[in-house]
């Protein structure tokens, strides 16, 4: 694989001390004080993959990202690359693969979806419990608060502690602290193989998930990804004699790792190749217009996890997958034909209001009708001390409101 | 209700403390005191006004209350190992945090720990060994720095290479803001909701508040381990190599280099680990993963350090050599101390790739000021340690020392580094800030830190130089009932006060 030091595609111009600011962050910034002059509210638009996500946003402007796009610095011998959020995962994958290497940001949904959404939404796919969720990948960012300031936090190197972290902060914000504009990322090499596997389980066998799952924790290696599919995943995925559910894996390092991996997995039944495009297809299968929510406990409640969400799955119609080593449940209920705006928030809400009541650890609703979110269940670390953290980050960055008015609700600081 | 600040060393100050923590446990003699002028870096000496060491949660609680009533600053501090000025207290309160030293809970299930701040790093590793689990970020320091300093820091290690830094091991926090309030950030029971606060003040420098406990992230122990001690005749065949294992898609668990000056010291040292004294550099790598892969993974790693030049590569031969290679590498800093009164050392990352030319630079500026500055850093990720022995009795040595050192600085910014990696910047290397954030960006920092502390009494003068903050209007940030300048004890308090009969 080649990852020699190449030169850079031009300089990461950032707000950083006595540089040049990039003509297209300039002109965003532009916009966001024009914005804020009229006091007039904006929802940040990339590829505008991720417009029907977050809680509804009031605005009269649309902020538009996706035109700052390019890749601004790569250096392959750094694992680091820079680029503007409006550079599309695809073109991002593309650019890393030709040089021996890869960016590790998987977030489920269309590949033309942006760097920027992906990190403001914090989105994390299959592969972040080998490799960690953007909050982890992210290394800097830039971007445009809500007060017009052009703002870069961290750096293009894999360690740094200079400065209260701003990029933790501005990554998973959803766009309520800033815009953000450019973003470098830690890079990893690609491995000398790259195998993914299924095995056919009875996913609604509740004792056969506890010790299969208890099996695969205790193993001594990291899969790139490992998912729990119900029977209804499994079959929109296409996998055959999967009836029941699937345990689909991805086990990638030297080819001596891969076969041991795939030994392991032996434990949980009959081990099968699976086609490599499995996880594009598990990351694309959610229909426009769907309900998401994630369910997450600690591992030892993992199946309280999977039994909840396939309830909730069984209950809406849909479907359900788990990330085995994050413990991360993800349910999509679709929209039936026809179905209304209010009879699918109705429906959506009820099925959470009586699916939740016991539910001691954490749901994130991810997209759901307007008039459903109230009934996601308050987080249980929720305290007035945090509210007040929390609007006082947003009255920080954004007092008046600017950027993506709503799309947090309380945890935005928004009610 | 008074209206302006009490000096810190006020006797109706210093009574309430007592009252609250017990006489012996709060310090006002100047000779007292003494010891805790200094952190890890010799060169500042700071005097707390007083110092102040609860032993208990309520207790800690209880004194950040009195201390928000009188409005007074001060410096939360675990075990003064720290290597920026950041725990030293300038004539305001110190606050010791190292008598909160016990592990709360264990759960090798979920693989979480929660354990007080003034835990020390490798006895939290000890503890959880027997289940086969460690904690793995591993600052140099860690047989005696707390866990609530490395939160402080966002410290790193040689082994956070592979497993990252201590952010990356924590999922919860519960902090006691500056004005006594509490707070849990983070979240144990899955993913985490709203923003993140949680990395908002894992390496906040003690600036945003003080950690009461800290839910950890326990790390399983690899299957198996292998420690190479690979030595080159010059700097830039180690660099090579380092490249070379990087670019070979192998990630090391730690790759660490030392320079000839390095080793010279270790190995005249108490800390010799059997480095060749001859070698222009050396090369420790540690890899560790699954039993089947392993010895693949040596060879590979020692053709590569000999295809780059290396002269020797040995393999530690069990756990006591391993452990002989490591000690050399973490003591490094202690061996340099047998060498000069003073040392500075820097704490710059710069790319990976430009390591071999700002190695080469760090080698023409210490020829130009006319200092030996010894190099030992963790290559893997590019984050330098250049170390500078010097007497500061010298006026001149010590002003070359200083002018290199900034140099030095200049040199990795301008390569596209940034100023630290580990150590935090403190007051060491607050004048750097400003080559590398703009003023907005520097203002942001600002603002974010007036959420947690309006005030600005948590470890006040670090981080983020206070010329750099715009003057913040109309934040309806944080109206604390406490802000009303009540003096009157808490209910809670008064209960821990009346335990020692000065309520």
């Amino acid at each position: 694989m080649s990852a020699t030091g190449s030169a850079a595609t031009g300089s990461a111009a950032t707000a950083r001390a006595g540089r040049t600011v990039h003509p297209a962050i300039a002109g965003i910034a532009d916009r966001v004080r024009e914005a804020r002059a009229t006091r007039a509210p904006h929802r940040i638009v990339g590829a505008g993959t991720w417009l029907d996500a977050g809680q509804p946003v009031a605005h009269t402007g649309r902020l538009e990202i996706g035109a700052a796009t390019g890749i601004t610095e790569y250096v392959p011998g750094d694992l680091t690359l820079t680029a503007l959020a409006g550079t599309t995962l695809a073109e991002l994958h593309a650019a890393t693969r030709a040089n021996g290497q890869r960016l590790t940001l998987d977030p489920y949904g269309t590949p033309r979806g942006t760097l920027g959404a992906t990190l403001a939404t914090a989105s994390a796919g299959p592969a972040a419990g080998a490799f960690g969720t953007p909050r982890d990948i992210a290394l800097g960012l830039t971007m445009v608060t809500g007060a017009g300031d052009i703002v870069s936090a961290g750096g293009r190197v894999v360690k740094n502690v200079a400065g209260f972290d701003l990029v933790r902060l501005a990554t998973g914000a959803w766009g309520t602290l800033g815009a953000i504009v450019e973003a470098s990322v830690r890079l990893r090499a690609l491995p000398p193989r790259d195998e993914s596997f299924v095995v056919a389980v009875d996913a609604d066998d509740t004792d056969a998930v506890a010790a299969t799952l208890a099996t695969l924790r205790a193993l001594p290696f990291t899969f790139d990804a490992l998912a729990l599919l119900d029977a209804a995943t499994a079959h929109a995925l296409d996998l055959a004699d999967a009836a029941h559910g699937a345990l689909v894996a991805r086990a990638a390092d030297t080819g001596v790792i891969v076969h041991a991996m795939r030994a392991a997995l032996g434990a949980a039944g009959q081990v099968r190749e699976a086609a490599p495009t499995l996880w594009d297809q598990l990351r694309t299968l959610e229909p426009a217009g769907c309900a998401t929510i994630r369910l997450s406990h600690a591992p030892s409640h993992a199946v309280d996890v999977w039994r909840l969400a396939c309830d909730v799955a069984r209950g809406g119609a849909g479907w359900a997958h788990l990330a085995v080593d994050r413990t991360v449940a993800r349910v999509t209920l679709p929209r039936r034909v026809d179905e209304s705006d209010a009879a699918f928030a109705a429906r959506v809400a009820n099925l959470l209001r009586i699916t939740m009541t016991d539910f001691d650890g954490t749901c994130i609703g991810e997209r759901l009708p307007p008039g459903a979110w109230d009934a996601v269940p308050r987080p249980r670390s929720d305290s007035d001390v945090l509210a007040r953290l929390a609007t006082g980050v947003r009255n920080a960055f954004d007092p008046a409101r600017i950027l993506n008015r709503g799309i947090l609700g309380a945890a935005g600081g928004d009610r | 209700m008074t209206s302006t600040a009490v000096e810190p060393s006020s006797a109706v100050l210093v009574e309430r403390l007592r009252a609250i923590v017990g006489d012996q446990r709060v310090l006002v003699r100047p000779s007292e005191l003494q010891v805790y002028a200094s952190d890890g870096l010799p060169g500042y000496h700071k005097h707390p006004g007083i110092a102040v060491f609860p032993g208990t949660r309520e207790e800690t609680i209880a004194v950040i209350r009195a201390l928000a009533d009188a409005r007074v600053p001060f410096v939360p501090r675990g075990a003064g190992t720290g290597l920026s000025g950041g725990a030293l207290a300038d004539g305001v309160v110190l606050l010791g945090l190292n008598r909160l030293k016990r592990i709360l809970h264990l759960d090798p299930e979920n693989r979480l720990a929660v354990v007080e701040p003034g835990v020390v790093n490798a006895r939290l590793t000890k503890a959880t060994a027997p289940f086969g689990l460690h904690y793995a970020p591993d600052p140099s320091s860690q047989t005696v720095c707390t866990i609530g300093g490395n939160v402080a820091e966002n410290a790193g290690g040689p082994h956070c290479l592979k497993y990252g830094v201590t952010l990356n091991h924590v999922v919860a926090c519960t902090v006691a803001l500056p004005d006594g309030d509490v707070v849990t950030l983070g979240n144990a029971a899955g993913e985490q909701t709203g923003y993140d606060l949680l990395g908002a003040f894992v390496g906040s420098e003690g600036c945003f508040g003080v950690a009461l406990d800290v839910t950890v992230r326990l790390t399983r122990n690899p299957q198996a381990i292998r420690t190479l001690l690979a030595d080159f005749t010059s700097v830039d065949a180690a660099a090579r190599a380092v490249s070379a294992v990087i670019a070979s898609g192998i990630l090391p668990a730690a790759l660490e280099m030392m320079d000839n000056a390095t080793v010279r010291a270790v190995e005249a040292s108490i800390y010799a680990a059997g480095y060749p004294v001859d070698a222009a550099a050396v090369l420790l790598v540690e890899l560790d993963g699954p039993a089947a892969g392993i010895d693949a993974e040596v060879a590979t790693v020692e053709a590569l350090c000999r295809d780059a030049g290396a002269r020797g590569v040995e393999t530690a031969s069990d756990d006591a050599h391993r452990m002989r290679l490591w000690q050399g590498r973490k003591k490094a800093f202690g061996a340099m101390g047998r060498i000069s009164p003073q040392l500075v050392v820097q704490d710059a990352v710069v790319p990976r790739t430009r390591l071999p030319e700002v190695l080469a630079t760090i080698a023409e500026i210490g020829a130009r000021y006319g200092i030996s500055i010894c190099n030992v850093f963790h290559a893997g990720d590019g984050n330098l340690h250049p170390n500078v022995g010097y007497d500061a009795g010298n006026p001149d040595e010590a002003r070359r020392v200083h002018e290199a050192m900034s140099a030095i600085m200049q040199a990795c910014i301008d390569v596209g580094g940034t100023i630290s990696g580990e150590h935090g910047v403190g007051i060491d290397k607050i004048g750097y800030m400003e080559r590398l954030f703009s003023d907005e960006s520097l203002d942001a920092m600002c603002r974010l830190r007036d959420v947690f502390d309006p005030e600005h009494r948590a470890n006040p003068g670090k981080v983020v130089p206070v010329h750099s903050c715009r003057e913040w209007h109309g934040s309806a940030a944080w109206h604390s009932p406490r802000a009303e300048k009540d003096q009157t004890p808490r209910a809670a308090d008064r209960t821990i006060m009346a335990s020692r009969g000065k309520a």
